[in-house]
């Protein structure tokens, strides 16, 4: 969109694209301004005039030399290296031009200077109008920095204006870039607003986008390394910093302009900033790809020593060509890092393959594209956007492992959380187990004490209610302590509150009642439900009670009633659980105020009915046999299973 | 004439349960100890037909005798004699060898009866042993052991271990089964050889697994 030519010859092709923009901006420029121009004035604007030749010496004196014979043309854009002596720091440059039109419509003029390198001053007929900066050592670098030169009214004339330029600049071999020697590309005059447009352009492109993308590369490398410096595991990230801070300062050559030394110092150092970057880039590559070698970590920094010390043997004179070397060597090492890392992200992380592979094509081309700029010279566009190709990968690889820097420190965290909520879960496991472990040894302490009670027990306390009940006489105390051993026996077994199958009870009674009847010779008849009908379950104290019961009547059977016959029902019925049992006997006799006898049991018999909310009835009479009948509440002593 | 082994600690209750065997074989030689190591000692020394063993004793238990009695003398008949009324105490007692238990507070007729019952050649086994036993083999029968010979319960004396938990008598059994009393007391006496030697297997088994872990 500019017209814009480098000092190097430049490619027809690339030229006749250049040439059919130009038209075309100058067109449209040339439109716009008519438009404005016929708007204010209804005067067409005065077209540029473009200078492509101008009479030219090497000399370093306040004007142009007054000696005409020494001057010679040369075309523009001109590069030192091919029309200047080889020794030369200032050269003169003189065009002549006509501005009658221009002074006619009272515009202001300007001198656009798309490339004067380093430094320049402008003379408008033998009257300074302006200098790009310090012209003597420390020249000023403003190389890549294009010049917009207003030209004051009052000195220019209408005809035969003479412009003289001094361009104070560097020979090729005393640069370390071929971007960097001397030259002058070749310049515009026009009207001014046309031409600070372009120039804002180019400054913008040349100047202030370098200048934001060294700051963010500053800024992201600085991060990085800090970030890498902290975490020496990924010391990768602290190199993949230092890269970023190199690359900042090798493209802030760019766009910095004055500096405290000498043009030699500023050149050795940018050339020995290559190999600090080629240090950091193939440190990286080797620690990205997880690979440490000895002989690297020593050879890269003993090469980026050896380099400086090679450039000033060399001296300033060759420093072009040792540096051109120097930056083949450090290209090659690179790229066999690089093919190396490759190799094993290919194998090991195909992913992070192809993300490093079009990087690394990216920056290939864009090396390719400053070496062809460095060696033949190309469109000054390509060049910059090549340059600026790099530091806008670099960051983007930068952004990519802040990103993954914090996806694994959040992962680390989530770990965190996660290993802590498995430490608390664990924690509370151990104590619930602990808390089991307690009550099973509360229980089990229990157990073992009641079974230390019960021995005891029974081997004191029983075996003494033992000895009373058969060495007593007395029948009522030896009954006595029969019941003193079972009612110990209950409280010992804790039984009072396991309450037993009634069907298992049915089946112990049965067995009781019939084998005694059995071995008395008495016929024993027995009913009961069948066991799908006793789902019931009765306590161990309605199981002891009833046993003592039916022993004691089936006992009085055996003993007194010299019955022949003896039926036993169970019935369960009304929510009651009724036990019958008849003889065919001789009955109770009677005692003299009425009540059944004693001795036969019949008070223990009701007492312990009594006790368990139920009733024993007697009914028996001399002659009639007896019959006993137990009822007890179910919803008391027969449970449902 | 028969001798009986008679093990109790307690003087009057020996005494008492003395007159009580007396009454029931007479003629009957009485050999009383008061010790298992005394018990011990006469069983090695000569044979019983019957022995009333007492179960917590000072010395000991009375299931070693019982033991001791079911390896010299595998024909006497154990019968424990005891306080204690409940399985825990009991089980083991049968596992070692007895037949059949007497509870030592019941009454004189109700003791008289059992041991007439069992001098009459009917070992005595009550419903709620009967389930236990059932309840035993039903457990043995799960896992399967194969380094030892498993000792299972035949479906006849299943049937009458299942006919003793409802509470019919033997001789009742005999006739529902259509066998004779005789028949039945051997599958009882069979039933409680299948629990020793099952019991006897199943310790052999532990001691080796015990082994096993040692080594």
């Amino acid at each position: 969109m500019l017209h814009n030519r480098r000092a190097a010859p430049v490619s027809p092709s690339a030229l006749d694209v250049n040439r059919a923009r130009s038209l075309c901006l100058r067109l449209t420029l040339w439109l716009l301004a008519v438009a404005a121009a016929g708007l204010a004035f209804g005067v067409a604007p005065t077209p540029s005039i473009h200078f492509k030749q101008a009479l030219s010496v090497a000399a370093d004196s306040e004007f142009f030399p007054p000696e005409p014979i020494r001057a010679r043309t040369v075309t523009l854009p001109d590069d030192w290296a091919d029309t200047q002596p080889s020794d030369a720091t200032a050269v003169w440059y003189r065009v002549s031009f006509d501005a009658e039109t221009a002074r006619a419509s009272g515009e202001l003029m300007a001198l656009y200077i798309e490339r004067a390198c380093s430094s320049v001053a402008v003379l408008l007929n033998g009257k300074l109008v302006h200098v790009s900066g310090r012209l003597t050592e420390p020249v000023s670098r403003n190389c890549q920095r294009p010049q917009l030169i207003a030209l004051p009214s009052a000195l220019v004339e209408p005809h035969n204006n003479q412009l003289d330029l001094k361009v104070a600049g560097f020979p090729l071999q005393r640069v370390a870039s071929h971007q960097r020697a001397g030259g002058l590309s070749a310049f515009e005059l026009g009207p001014h607003a046309v031409l600070s447009a372009k120039h804002r352009w180019r400054t913008a492109f040349a100047v202030n986008l370098p200048q934001v993308v060294t700051g963010s590369l500053l800024l992201v490398g600085s991060l990085i390394f800090a970030m890498g410096w902290v975490n020496r595991a990924q010391s990768f990230m602290a190199y993949y910093g230092a890269l970023l801070i190199g690359w900042a300062l090798v493209l802030s050559r760019q766009w910095v302009s004055d500096l405290p030394w000498p043009n030699a110092s500023s050149e050795f150092l940018l050339a020995i900033l290559a190999s600090f970057v080629t240090f950091a880039a193939v440190q990286f590559l080797m620690r990205y790809g997880g690979e440490r070698r000895r002989w690297i970590d020593v050879g890269l920094p003993v090469q980026c020593a050896l380099m400086p010390l090679s450039l000033m043997i060399g001296g300033a004179q060759r420093l072009h060509a040792m540096a051109t070397f120097w930056y083949m060597v450090l290209a090659v090492q690179i790229a066999v890092a690089a093919m190396h890392y490759l190799r094993k992200a290919w194998l090991l992380r195909r992913e992070q393959f192809w993300l490093m592979a079009s990087l690394g094509g990216a920056m290939a081309v864009a090396a390719g594209i400053e070496f062809t700029a460095q060696q033949l010279g190309i469109d000054q566009r390509a060049v910059d956007a090549a340059q600026l190709v790099p530091p806008l990968l670099f960051m983007g690889l930068g952004l990519r492992m802040v990103q993954q820097y914090g996806r694994a420190l959040h992962d680390a965290q989530q770990d965190r959380i996660e290993l802590e909520r498995r430490v608390q879960d664990a924690a509370a496991q151990i104590e619930r187990n602990f808390a089991q472990l307690a009550d099973l040894k509360v229980e089990q302490v229990t157990e073992r004490e009641r079974k230390r009670i019960a021995a005891d027990l029974h081997d004191d306390l029983g075996a003494k209610l033992l000895t009373i009940v058969h060495t007593s006489d007395n029948e009522r105390i030896s009954t006595l302590a029969r019941e003193a051993l079972e009612e110990m026996r209950l409280s010992v077994r804790g039984l009072t509150g396991k309450p037993v199958p009634l069907l298992n009870a049915l089946g112990d009674w049965r067995a009781e009642v019939m084998s005694r009847l059995a071995q008395a010779g008495v016929d024993g008849h027995w009913q009961a439900p069948t066991e799908e009908d006793v789902p019931q379950m009765l306590s161990a104290r309605a199981y002891v009670q009833t046993t003592r019961i039916l022993r004691e009547a089936v006992s009085n059977i055996i003993k007194h009633s010299g019955a022949s016959r003896c039926t036993v029902r169970c019935t369960i019925a009304d929510g009651d659980f009724q036990l019958i049992v008849q003889d065919n006997g001789k009955g109770i006799p009677m005692e003299l105020d009425g009540r059944l006898d004693r001795g036969h049991g019949m008070a223990s018999m009701k007492h312990r009915a009594k006790q368990l909310q139920g009733q024993c009835l007697v009914e028996s009479g001399p002659g009639y046999g007896t019959v006993i009948r137990l009822t007890l509440p179910v919803d008391r002593h027969v449970a449902p299973a | 004439m028969k001798t009986i082994l008679l093990l109790e600690d307690l003087p009057e209750i020996r005494t008492w349960l003395k007159s009580l065997v007396t009454q029931v074989f007479a003629n009957a030689q009485i050999v009383e100890c008061a010790r298992v190591h005394d018990a011990l000692a006469q069983v090695s020394a000569q044979k019983f037909e019957l022995a009333l063993i007492d179960l917590g004793l000072p010395d000991g238990s009375g299931v070693d005798v019982v033991s001791a009695l079911r390896e010299s003398q595998p024909e006497a008949l154990s019968v424990i004699v005891t306080i204690h009324d409940d399985d825990e105490h009991l089980f083991p007692a049968l596992q070692a060898g007895a037949y059949g238990y007497i509870l030592k507070e019941q009454s004189r007729e109700l003791i008289t009866e059992q041991l007439q019952r069992i001098s009459q050649g009917e070992p005595p086994l009550s419903p709620s042993i009967a389930r236990k036993v059932i309840a035993y083999f039903a457990a043995q029968a799960k896992p399967p052991t194969d380094t030892l010979p498993h000792v299972s319960l035949t479906e006849r004396e299943s049937e009458v271990l299942l006919r003793v938990a409802k509470g019919f008598t033997l001789p009742e059994i005999g006739v529902q089964l259509g066998l004779s009393r005789h028949t039945i007391a051997d599958y009882v006496k069979q039933i409680y050889r299948k629990l020793n030697v099952s019991s006897r297997a199943e310790a052999a088994l532990e001691a080796q697994r015990l082994g096993l872990f040692r080594r």
